[in-house]
């Protein structure tokens, strides 16, 4: 008992972990002399904190409506003649973005959307992540034998197949949540990474650590996860931000063909709203916003993922 | 090299078959796992529980599944992929009729894409770490980020609703009669209505072949050929344009293959957009209506 105490002691903890704590500093101090990974991060960080806080970012609740406060009330005909209302200051009310048919606030919405929009971000992300990069690990550890054939003859058949009907079909099957989509966006977005990492772990067993792993008696599944996975860890990053900001956009193009859950809130669903009531000509203050919020947290996304890239692979630049 | 033996190409032909096949039974399978049948799409209220029957039994419906199975693997691969309930012309004949309008705007956006992204990404890598090159890559991201149907409506509502310049929908003019059309009538009406899908594909499209081409290039001007080159007093442009941007390529190549793959998993938003009559516009109409046999070809 106390010799297992002696592990948990915070001084020894320091101290294993100094290591890892002065590389993760001087990958920092990399990524900041890019720019516009820095937006990216500021970017992100606005979006999360619109996520967590929504009531800090707008005055309104998602059920204010415009006119009528959050009574439960109904509109006058003439209050409805006005109504996808241009963006208004203070008298009658406050909607920095105007308002929608039903009169929701613009901004509103669009706060109250992050959440959704982050969450299909990084679920899509992590989820091809973990697909993509154990078989992509397992394929070029095993390059050129039967079971990188195999795999690559699986991806070339999810390389083919038909998005758009096969999330029909899951979406029938299962329900129609985002978290299906999701899933459906994931299936379809795990192959670019297996393939890098494949790549990526051909030339890393070559390395003559691996060798000396091998010959201290490793078996194949510690040399592939505890010597070579955390070397392609990295590029993993820079391929989950780039998968996070490809979901966030095909979720807002299914969205807006009809394929998404009707009662949640998400930037493509308003897009997707405004042309099923016929608005967009009239009200380009409802039409632009979601649009540049989906842009902006896709960029935010890719930037990050860019950035990464430059300082995980330090021969770029 | 001379690795591409005959046998090499037949293993590789053969196993291209057996993927293409294995892609055929899970669509098969899909099919058979949606909800409704496409029959239901061909009943009309006036139609008899007989006519109902025999039509069940004319398509085959009521066949075993390893029968209707077999039925689709044969049919299938000698192209006969049956009449559409939709649209009642063949499905063989409507992908025909289709596919050349698909081909139209989107080999156009292929090519601008294709043509401007290694272009601006030969100068980006040429021009490496500059604040030149940071701000134009940083405004492709965020270009490259932009929902593509979203990029359309905007340009809907601007050039068409508050400018007038361009149509915003179909591929002609709508007239009842085309014969007083000349060849000249004809090529600029089809230039005024592809402007909107094509500027709204293009505004997104270059930046995929730009990201392949930055880093790429700048691998390239790293290597000793490029120093020689410089050694050997050639200006800067030969030497960016010949000894560089020529290797720097094959890669984009290799991609853009990739990419011809992809045109019709595109196609499909922009299409629906601007009811551009392709195959995209097909393909959505046909799974959202149950029609199978158009459905499933285009893949």
């Amino acid at each position: 008992m106390s010799t297992t105490r002696q592990y948990l002691d915070l001084d020894t903890v320091k101290k294993r972990w100094a290591p890892r704590v002065r590389r993760a500093k001087r990958m920092w101090s990399r990524f900041t002399t890019h720019k516009m990974g820095v937006l990216g991060v500021l970017i992100l960080l606005t979006f999360i904190l619109m996520a967590l806080f929504p009531g800090a970012f707008t005055r309104h609740s998602l059920e204010w409506q415009a006119y009528l406060g959050t009574d439960n009330l109904r509109h006058t005909a003439a209050q409805r003649e006005t109504l996808p209302h241009p963006p208004a200051f203070g008298d009658p009310f406050w909607a920095p973005l105007g308002t929608n048919q039903s009169g929701q606030s613009i901004w509103t919405l669009i706060v109250y959307s992050a959440d959704t929009a982050l969450y299909i971000g990084f679920a899509a992300g992590l989820l091809s992540s973990l697909v993509g990069v154990p078989l992509g690990l397992i394929r070029g550890y095993y390059g050129d034998t039967w079971v990188d054939g195999l795999i690559q003859r699986l991806v070339d058949v999810f390389y083919g197949l038909p998005f758009l009907p096969f999330l029909i079909v899951l979406v029938a099957i299962r329900g129609v949540s985002t978290t299906n989509i999701i899933l459906g966006i994931a299936i379809t977005s795990w192959l670019n990474q297996c393939i890098i990492i494949r790549g990526e772990t051909l030339s890393l067993k070559e390395r003559s650590y691996v060798d000396s792993a091998k010959v201290a008696g490793a078996s194949d599944a510690r040399v592939v996860f505890r010597h070579i996975l955390p070397n392609v860890l990295p590029l993993t990053f820079v391929f989950l931000a780039q998968d996070a900001a490809t979901a966030i956009l095909a979720q807002a193009s299914l969205a807006y063909l009809g394929l998404a859950d009707f009662t949640t809130i998400s930037w493509g669903m308003m897009i997707q709203n405004i042309q099923s009531q016929g608005y967009v000509f009239q009200a380009w203050w409802w039409l632009i916003p979601p649009g540049l919020a989906i842009a902006a947290i896709a960029a935010a996304f890719y930037f990050i993922g860019y950035s990464m890239e430059d300082v995980t692979n330090p021969q770029g630049t | 090299m001379s690795r591409i033996s005959a046998r090499w190409l037949l293993v590789r032909l053969g196993s291209a078959y057996v993927t293409l096949l294995v892609i055929m039974t899970i669509i098969f399978g899909l099919i058979q796992a949606t909800p409704g049948d496409f029959i239901s799409a061909m009943i009309g209220p006036e139609t008899t529980q007989d006519q109902i029957d025999a039509l069940y039994e004319q398509w085959g419906v009521n066949d075993p599944l390893w029968q209707q199975y077999i039925d689709y693997m044969i049919n299938y691969q000698t192209l006969e992929f049956g009449r559409s309930p939709f649209y009642g012309e063949d499905a063989a004949d409507l992908i025909i009729r289709r596919l050349p309008r698909t081909l139209t705007l989107f080999g156009a956006a292929f090519l601008i894409g294709y043509v401007v992204g290694p272009l601006v990404g030969m100068y980006l890598g040429w021009w490496r770490g500059t604040r030149k090159d940071k701000s134009v890559f940083a405004g492709g991201l965020l270009m490259f980020s932009m929902p593509a149907f979203w990029i359309a409506w905007l340009g809907i509502w601007l050039f068409n609703y508050n400018l007038g310049v361009f149509p915003s929908r179909y591929m002609f003019t709508q007239f009842p009669s085309f014969e007083s059309w000349t060849i000249l009538r004809t090529i600029t009406d089809v230039l005024r209505h592809i402007a909107l899908p094509l500027g709204s594909l293009a505004f997104v499209g270059w930046v995929g072949s730009m990201l392949v081409m930055r880093p790429n290039m700048i691998n390239v001007t790293e290597q000793d050929y490029v120093f020689l080159a410089h050694a050997k007093g050639l200006s800067e442009r030969t030497v960016m344009i010949k000894h560089a941007a020529r290797n720097a390529l094959l890669p984009v190549a290799t991609q853009a293959i990739v990419g011809i793959a992809f045109i019709i998993d595109g196609s499909v938003i922009i299409e629906q957009v601007f009811s551009w009559p392709g195959i995209g516009l097909t393909l959505v109409d046909a799974v959202f209506n149950n029609d199978y046999p158009s459905a499933d070809p285009i893949r």
